[in-house]
């Protein structure tokens, strides 16, 4: 489904609410539609979630299928495998991707291998929600890590940007029959719908986004700037300013991870010349430099003026703000890489 | 009461009142800006790191949690440093790198972690170091009740009781892991009881009590001390203020912390026992204005420091940058 056939529609004013809520209907509305569809984890049930993404869904669905798990990462990680090779399709909750370390074995030998190992004969429909991305809290809880999930064959790793993704995107992993690493970002979870600067409508019915289409969301000229998550919130602020310069920035909306589409960027990047890739990511081994070889392999590096990256530069995010600032992508520091971009060659 | 011994219960009161003061400017730094992430205070649990206090030494190890502000200072790390490090200053224990889920101070063998039940773990290394060098030294891992279910935990306990390692898994059991009851998810009434399953030594205490906490606390380290093996020290307590600042606490209601504040308030509990043995009511209130009067001098001296340089954000990753 597209954004723009959704202009017509009538629809609820969801306008008011956080992101969080509109995560918790759309869990909901699948929970609803399959009863094999079921939650686990920290403080999703009567907490209805630290963020508030569960919250209701409780009283709805009852602990047997919201169910509040002991920190136990290891446990009910693997339970999620258990479940989903029982025929059952888990939603397993890990508050923050930081945490995905104590479970990553379920997560990268188990959840990721066996549909292969299995010669394709298991199944593995199993989502892993959790936030990433800087809020402020150091080097242990401020990581996004995309980009190690995605080195691991296996897995579908998805990155929203915005409340129209959030929910399709989350459909989809939820209707996907692969194992999908669902990251939201904290910065976004409590934030109303109305203050995002891509704010389309929300239909009032069920819809996927396919994984693996990346959006153009601003037309340029001068630069193409591709990213996800909450950086593409960032980069729509920078490309206002920037267009005031004179300097016009194609923003593109990776949305996935895996499966990537390097396809979109390659053909803005081509006409544009320039590639600039922002990643609240840590810069090497990542996707940065997999998207921009990606694009170049396709339309050669004759085609491109100048390729560049912005990303965390492999450090650990440190706690002092004025540190932080310098090290996490934000909105000066893109407008300063671009203008710096349009500059040169 | 001996002269001695009112000497000893007047410090106890001290350091509940330096504790407690020292996470009332964490809250007030947090409040002027100063910190900018995730805080979580102590505040209802300071005996159970006062208690600690007068039985660690300098060479024993101490592995907190994400709620380590309290167990720092019981092992003598610096006030000035920690807070100046909580605040993200410069100056603080760790260069502004860490801030107040991560502090490590090298010398006291303290440091803390941000991930539940990575602690213990950690523990276990020091334990195992001592153990190879013959120290009597102890290495103490701190858990809550929540981290008590962590498969670290089990792991952990495993080596150290196969071994007798002088490891020393204090759980400070304030009956929540953010919403989720002890009592609703644990397969045990106690986390102490799980310890004969490690042949190890299980203890249970009131951990709003000082005084029982100490002599808990020093009953355990004598014994690991002396060679026994592993403890498992479980000290029920209360947490008065949200998981962490701006927790919203859906799973409690107002009553139920009122109650909590006016039942098991550490303070409160001990003021009265110390009443009641006679110390008077202006000397005790002259140990808490002179704590809460230091800790407001600290933090208007430190809020005046200044960040650290952003020009060193990348410093410090590997040894030969240090
Ligand atoms: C592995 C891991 N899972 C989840 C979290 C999120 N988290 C932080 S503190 C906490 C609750 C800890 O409860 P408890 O151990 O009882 O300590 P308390 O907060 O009560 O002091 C949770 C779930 C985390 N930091 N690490």
């Amino acid at each position: 489904m597209n954004a723009s056939t959704l202009a017509t529609e009538a629809v609820t004013d969801r306008s008011g609410w956080q992101l969080s809520a509109l995560i918790a209907e759309t869990i909901a509305w699948e929970m609803r539609r399959d009863p094999s569809v079921l939650c686990i984890g920290e403080d999703i049930g009567r907490a209805g979630g630290v963020f508030g993404a569960t919250r209701g869904l409780l009283d709805e669905f009852g602990a047997g299928r919201i169910m509040d798990a002991p920190i136990a990462e290891m446990a009910f990680a693997g339970m999620g495998v258990g479940l989903a090779q029982a025929g059952m399709r888990p939603l397993v909750e890990l508050m923050f991707v930081d945490f995905l370390g104590v479970c990553l074995e379920q997560i990268f030998n188990a959840a990721a291998k066996i549909p292969y190992m299995s010669g394709g004969r298991q199944k593995m429909p199993i989502v892993f929600k959790t936030a990433g991305g800087c809020i402020g809290s150091a080097a242990q809880h401020s990581q996004c890590l995309w980009g190690l999930f995605a080195h691991l064959p296996g897995l579908k790793v998805v990155a929203p940007s915005n409340p129209f993704d959030y929910r399709g995107l989350l459909t989809s992993a939820i209707r996907s029959d692969d194992p999908v690493i669902y990251i939201e970002h904290k910065g976004q979870l409590l934030k109303k719908l109305s203050d995002f600067r891509n704010n389309t409508p929300i239909p009032d019915r069920a819809y996927t986004v396919p994984f693996g289409r990346a959006v153009v969301l601003t037309k340029g000229r001068d630069v193409t700037l591709a990213t996800l998550s909450s950086m593409v919130e960032h980069a729509l602020e920078a490309a206002l300013v920037l267009e005031q310069e004179g300097i016009s920035v194609e923003v593109v909306d990776l949305r996935t991870v895996v499966p990537l589409d390097h396809d979109t960027v390659a053909r803005s990047a081509a006409r544009t010349g320039r590639l600039l890739v922002v990643d609240e990511d840590y810069l090497s081994f990542g996707l940065s430099a997999e998207l921009c070889m990606r694009v170049i392999e396709q339309i050669g590096p004759g085609a491109l003026r100048q390729v560049e990256r912005l990303a965390v530069p492999d450090v650990p995010v440190p706690a002092a703000l004025a540190l932080e600032r310098k090290v996490v992508p934000g909105v000066d520091m893109i407008i300063d890489r671009v203008r710096t971009m349009a500059k040169g060659a | 009461m001996t002269e001695q011994d009112q000497t000893l219960r007047l410090e106890r009161y001290r350091r509940l009142w330096r504790f407690r003061s020292f996470d009332d400017a964490c809250l007030e730094a947090l409040r002027r800006n100063v910190i900018h992430g995730e805080l979580h205070v102590g505040i209802g649990q300071e005996a159970i790191a006062v208690g600690m206090a007068e039985s660690l030494r300098r060479d024993d190890a101490v592995v907190s949690t994400h709620r380590n502000h309290f167990h720092a200072l019981a092992k003598g790390v610096d006030r000035r440093a920690l807070l100046a490090e909580i605040c993200e200053k410069a100056e603080g224990l760790c260069r502004g790198r860490g801030g107040h889920m991560h502090p490590f101070d090298v010398e006291n063998n303290f440091s803390a972690t941000g991930i539940v039940g990575a602690s213990l773990p950690v523990a276990l290394g020091y334990a195992y170091a001592f153990h190879l060098r013959q120290s009597d030294a102890i290495a103490v891992g701190i858990a809550g009740d929540g981290s008590s279910h962590t498969g670290a935990f089990h792991e952990t306990m495993v080596i150290a009781g196969a071994q007798k390692l002088p490891l020393l898994v204090l759980v400070e059991n304030n009956s929540l892991a953010i919403s989720i009851r002890f009592d609703q998810i644990s397969p045990t009434r106690t986390v102490a009881e799980r310890a004969s399953a490690y042949g190890v030594r299980g203890m249970h205490v009131d951990g709003t009590d000082v005084d029982a906490m100490t002599d808990a606390f020093a009953e355990a380290s004598r014994h690991i001390r002396a060679g026994g093996g592993p403890v498992i020290l479980e000290a029920t307590c209360a947490r008065f203020r949200g998981h962490f600042e701006g927790d919203p606490e859906g799973y409690r209601s107002r009553e139920e912390r009122q109650h909590l504040r006016a039942q098991f308030d550490p303070l409160r509990l001990y003021r009265d026992r110390l009443e009641a043995f006679g110390l008077t009511s202006s000397e005790l209130d002259a140990v808490e204005a002179a704590e809460k009067a230091a800790a407001r001098d600290l933090l208007a001296e430190i809020m005046a420091l200044p960040q650290p340089d952003p020009e060193g954000a990348l410093l410090y990753r590997f040894s030969e940058e240090v």
